[in-house]
């Protein structure tokens, strides 16, 4: 899932000035991983810039940010610039929804492992379309490996460690134990063809969409 | 409103030539799928295997079993599920679920073969960073996770997604009618940044030229963080989460005594079990600690008065927590505080007998001071022998600070109630657990624990780790079987407050009549923690403690009693402080409530945060549709009501409302 | 005189442009070429337009060196990441290639291998960018160079797209990233053309108007539904349906005539793109007595 870490006080800086501020915060994944105190600190240092600062949840939710932007109508209208401090989902939703007004976020997403609800997983995966795992054992190649290779290693692993990231297995070491133990390493003589990436557009536009 | 939602299924069975070629390699099969998620809740049963079934034919006889688990990739959960499951007799496990679920089941079975029998389908429809990320909601907005958010230069629309080259410093030369060449149903993402930037009164001058920097975020960083949020969520016990703490309003606060009420509105039923018997009638006079109500069996709790005074009447006022119109004592005080009689200090409490020592604590009508006010008495005489006594001084509940400052002020005092409740239940081992956000009360602790076998220990603050089941699987890894109670794994739990009540019932001869609660909030005038008299309304509180409109406490404010987690809402300034009253906390009521007409949308965070480790989303779903009784196969009658769930739900469904009402209808129904 | 000072000297300036083949026989292109040899003011040379897979810009241009006729070297972002990008800049200019024509590029799903991997590390901006830097003898990271290029580089706007104020926004910045030249995409609407050049002008950089022969009225539907960025009027449309199939080159050629006239008094030149019919290329210089 996603989650944030402040930009720099810079950046920052270099688009809010000396500008009056209205702050809508999101705690809907703050268990997951917050930058709790830089956020406090940072606002802090706006001092009298901040016209009021709100917590609420689920910016990504347009009915529930919409009911918020309502709410906090007159702060908003007061604030030059609408800081917003949550991932880039919720930022895309308030801006959409205040399109006349200046919206800034103050934050870089990034992602942990997993689709589902708070815990990130031990495990990712990159929805390519074609799942490779039945010929790896159940280690994804994708995830894995930082260059994706899916006919065996590259020849820069060290001691089993990947050469891009040293603290890492490399993914088909991993993969090569994983098949000897299942007995089954004659499937890694197997050519697989190089992926499809046409399937992101074919299969996610044609998503069905659902109306209420 | 109609609001186009996007189901984001995350799989769909791989086709049927690839199936064949798994299950004609293998001589059976068990198949696990995966329920699925982020899609509209609307079906029990998952159609992906069914259709398997179809696809199979007469190769269905290969199949050796199948199990449906929710949210897969919850790899502490599913773990046991799947132990749970015989999987000994087949020769290999089929996977219906997304690429995390396969992985996560052949790191799990290793050893045995494992198939994916189906593929992710992807997200995005952003065929240049190929992933785009959904939100926790079925909304079309995906964000890319680079770590390098280009919004603030966009209007707030995001290149890397809208735009299907991921260009960064403006369109290129394809689209067509303001429509994007590679489809054409789609914008182009540059003409609708130029057109949000136009309507903010902005040029849009496309600033510096950006160069997309791909070696953020670092491949291990995800990594890194990803394992440590999976081992941090589970420590301790299963789930929980960390609500902001608000403890700051008040934990410099020391206990203040609350001016004297007018009158005190004293509620018989201010304990688990039968309500007292009234002992006292309009007119009489009493003194502050004479027993006014009776215990009434075994499982029950009497009353005393906190004032002297004349008893007004015995009528009906709205109950606090029942929030029904229940008997109360009235008594007007006249501020004398004369003390009865039996309320004498005993000197030489220590050569007192375990009898004795229950005898008190029943006689000082003592109930559990945590909020479910069980009576002590009972509690402290197990039908099984207990080998540990655990002292809770977690208060988990953001906003309250009363067991804090009881701790930071009177550790010695509870020391010695600790000791007392040692000898009565005959206990090895006492532990006094503080969560980390208390370090003066920890401070505390150790000044007077010098030499004394009693252990403090200092845990890692979570919600709900004061629920009696957590703090045991915390500090002593036990696990209290479903439908048991604490002392069926050898341990008695005890709050703090209650425990410096027996002190003062023992050592002071003081029956319960007072309490120390937290009154804080949003907009609290006088936030305090507040040593009141039981029975004191609740409106000469609110008029002591807020200066705001009275009006607007139950319009644009929810007043709980107890804590923003578990409080009550309360519906009228009339019902006052029961036993049971840990803090009076103020709270600005959402722009969004919750309803049970929203949609359950299956994100899975109920399940992730449920410390029983239960499945609230079926709960929300068999509510819906208002079908009782079904909600017992996923053990309703195990929830706390911690209320984790509701408060994490991303559809804002009344959880709780479903779950109360299940369990009256389980508990009224007489089953064979 | 090279591509280079022309765009200085000279007052209207004609390119062509040379399509490789799909596989390696290149005479067919090159005789087309030699056609033109001394009519035109230099080459472009497409770089697997369409997605389609094909011969490489950077041979073809570099053979069109070696006969004496001055190359623009297309490049597109779809395919390599910034060290090739860098790289084949540099290939280029031992090459002996002097013009660069820096493109976004189509998106694969165009054309013929639409599961590739769209690369489109850098884009145009980025990428003009980038070859300045080279030209100032360092790489994109600021790392010194062992010797450095020199280009003349180009950029490309579409004047029918709308805002086109956004295409104009565009190509300031690929002005500030150092491009000398740009060359339109197909103009088919001399009015509308006009309203944006009233706004380019002031740019101060040559603008060579593109031109297409349709080669009939199936031709222009086909782009009109295939080709980013081209749009046929229905007019033009018309006016090759009600004619002969013989007599399809000259209407043709009447068309992109009064396109051609059109444009003299609205820009600084023109880019010719013949896609197969190369050799009516003269009749249209003839025509506009550009020869």
């Amino acid at each position: 899932m996603l989650v944030v870490q402040l930009k720099t006080e810079d950046e920052l800086r270099l688009k809010i000035a000396d500008n009056k501020v209205f702050i809508i915060e999101c705690l809907g994944c703050q268990d997951v991983y917050f930058p709790n105190k830089e956020v406090d600190e940072y606002i802090r240092s706006l001092e009298k810039q901040v016209i009021a600062r709100v917590r609420l949840d689920y910016l990504c939710n347009r009915d529930y940010a919409s009911a918020y932007i309502k709410a906090y109508d007159k702060q908003i209208q007061k604030a030059q610039i609408v800081l917003v401090i949550s991932c880039g989902v919720g930022m895309q939703v308030i801006s959409s929804l205040l399109d006349h007004k200046i919206v800034y976020t103050c934050c870089d997403t990034l992602y942990l492992n997993g689709f589902q609800g708070l815990s990130a997983q031990p495990f990712d995966c990159y929805q390519c379309g074609e799942c490779y795992l039945n010929y790896t054992g159940g280690v994804c190649p994708l995830t894995n490996c930082p260059k994706e290779l899916i006919n065996g290693p590259c020849g820069g692993a060290r001691d089993g460690k990947c050469e891009v990231n040293p603290d890492a297995d490399c993914a088909w070491a991993v993969i090569y134990e994983r098949l000897y133990k299942l007995n089954k390493l004659d499937i890694v003589k197997k050519i697989l063809k190089p992926r499809d990436h046409s399937r992101i557009i074919s299969q996610s536009l044609s998503r069905e969409r659902i109306k209420r | 409103m109609e609001t186009k939602l996007i189901d984001y299924t995350k799989f769909s069975l791989k086709p049927a030539e690839e199936i064949h070629e798994i299950v004609d390699r293998v001589e059976n099969i068990f198949i696990l799928s995966c329920a699925k998620c982020y899609q509209l809740f609307e079906r029990e049963a998952g159609e992906d295997y069914f259709t398997l079934l179809g696809l199979l034919g007469e190769d269905t006889k290969k199949i050796a079993g199948h199990a449906q688990i929710d949210f897969l990739c919850n790899n502490i959960l599913s773990e046991k599920a799947i132990s749970s499951l015989d999987l000994s007799g087949c020769s290999a496990v089929g996977v219906i679920s997304c690429g995390l679920g396969i992985q996560f089941v052949a790191h799990l079975l290793e050893g045995k073969p494992v198939y994916a029998m189906a593929d992710s389908v992807p997200q995005s429809a952003n065929s240049t960073s190929g992933i785009g990320y959904h939100g926790i909601s079925l909304e079309q907005e995906k964000c890319a996770a680079c770590g390098q958010c280009y919004l603030n230069a966009t209007g707030g629309i995001c290149p890397m997604i809208d735009c299907a080259k991921g260009l960064l410093n403006g369109p290129c030369g394809g689209a067509r009618d303001g429509k994007c060449e590679v489809d054409p149903s789609l914008d182009c993402a540059w003409v609708k940044i130029y057109e949000r930037i136009g309507n903010r009164g902005e040029q849009l001058t496309l600033g510096d030229t950006r160069i997309h920097d791909y070696s953020k975020p670092a491949l291990q960083l995800k990594n890194d963080l990803s394992t440590l949020n999976n081992k941090l969520r589970n420590e301790g016990f299963y789930g929980g989460l960390h609500p902001l703490e608000e403890k700051q309003q008040t934990e410099h606060l020391a206990i203040e005594k609350f001016p004297e009420p007018e009158e005190v509105v004293i509620f018989l039923s201010q304990h688990t079990g039968k309500k007292a018997s009234p002992m006292v009638q309009p007119g009489d006079y009493v003194r502050v600690g004479q027993k006014i109500a009776g215990a009434d069996g075994f499982i029950s709790a009497s009353i005393h008065s906190s004032v002297s005074g004349k008893v007004v009447s015995i009528e009906e006022r709205i109950h606090p927590v029942l929030q029904r119109r229940e008997l109360a004592v009235v008594i007007e005080n006249d501020r004398e505080n004369s003390l009865d009689s039996h309320c004498k200090p005993n000197s030489d409490f220590k050569k007192l007998s375990v009898k004795s020592l229950l005898d008190i604590v029943r006689e000082s009508g003592i109930v559990g001071l945590g909020g479910a006010m069980f009576p002590t008495q009972v509690k402290l005489a197990p039908p099984k022998k207990v080998d540990t006594l655990l002292v809770n001084g977690c208060e988990c509940e953001p906003f309250l600070n009363g067991d804090n400052r009881i701790m930071i002020e009177r550790p010695q005092d509870i020391i010695i109630g600790i000791g007392l409740l040692k000898k009565i239940l005959g206990v090895n081992r006492t532990i006094i657990g503080v969560e980390n956000n208390k370090a003066d009360a920890i401070t505390s602790f150790k000044g007077v624990l010098k030499n004394s076998a009693v252990e403090l220990l200092r845990l890692n603050t979570k919600y709900p780790q004061g629920a009696e089941k957590m703090l045991i699987k915390k500090i002593l890894g036990r696990e209290v079987p479903s439908g048991g109670l604490p002392f069926d794994v050898g341990v008695i739990v005890s709050n703090v407050g209650t425990i410096l009540a027996v002190y003062d019932a023992v050592v002071q001869g003081i029956p319960l009549y007072k309490r120390v609660i937290t009154v804080s909030g949003e907009d609290m005038s006088r936030p305090g923690n507040y040593l009141v008299k039981i029975g004191t309304p609740l409106k000469e509180i609110i008029q002591y403690c807020f200066d705001g409109d009275i009006e607007d406490i139950f319009t644009k404010y929810d007043l709980k009693m107890g804590g923003p987690m578990m409080g009550i809402i309360q519906t009228s300034l009339d019902s006052s402080v029961i036993k049971g009253t840990s803090g009076l906390t103020l709270l600005k009521r959402s722009p969004v409530q919750l309803s049970e007409d929203n949609d359950c949308i299956k994100c899975g965070r109920c399940v992730d945060v449920c410390p029983m480790e239960l499945h609230p989303h079926y709960y929300a779903f068999y509510g819906k549709k208002a079908e009782l009784g079904r909600a017992d196969d996923y053990n309703v009658m195990d929830c706390i009501e911690c209320r984790s769930c509701e408060y994490i739900c991303s559809a804002k469904l009344p959880l709780m409302s479903f779950i109360k009402r299940e369990k009256e209808y389980a508990r009224s129904t007489v089953k064979n | 005189m090279s591509f280079s000072e022309k765009l200085r000297e000279k007052n209207f300036i004609v390119t062509a442009e040379v399509g490789p083949p799909k596989g390696v026989n290149i005479n067919r292109i090159l005789d087309e070429a030699e056609l033109l040899k001394g009519k035109v003011d230099a080459f472009n040379v497409t770089d697997l337009q369409s997605s389609v897979m094909r011969l490489g810009s950077l041979a073809v241009s570099h053979l069109l060196q070696e006969r004496g006729m001055e190359a623009i070297f297309q490049m597109t972002c779809r395919d390599r990441n910034r060290l090739s990008l860098q790289s084949d800049l540099l290939n280029a200019y031992v090459l002996g290639i002097r013009n660069v024509l820096a493109l976004t590029g189509d998106h694969p799903s165009l054309g013929d291998h639409p599961n590739a991997k769209s690369v489109f590390d850098l884009d145009s901006v980025s990428l003009l960018q980038v070859a300045s830097n080279l030209m100032d003898g360092r790489d994109m990271n600021g790392n010194e160079l062992d010797g450095k290029p020199d280009f003349c580089l180009g950029a490309v706007v579409n004047p029918g797209a709308d805002p086109y104020e956004l295409q104009l926004l565009k190509m300031q910045k690929k002005i500030d990233c150092g491009a000398k030249f740009i060359q339109t995409q197909a103009i088919f609407d001399l009015e509308k053309f006009g309203e944006f050049m009233n706004q380019a002008q002031r740019f101060g950089v040559p603008i060579l108007g593109g031109i297409i022969i349709l080669k009939s009225a199936g031709m222009a539907k086909f782009m009109n539904e295939n080709i980013a960025g081209i749009s046929v009027p229905e007019k033009y449309i018309e006016r090759m349906i009600q004619i002969a199939r013989e007599d399809r080159p000259k209407v043709a050629v009447e068309i992109a005539n009064e396109l051609v006239e059109g444009m003299k008094t609205l820009c600084q030149g023109v880019h010719i793109m013949a896609l197969g019919w190369e050799r009516y290329v003269p009749d249209l210089l003839e025509a506009s007595a550009l020869i």
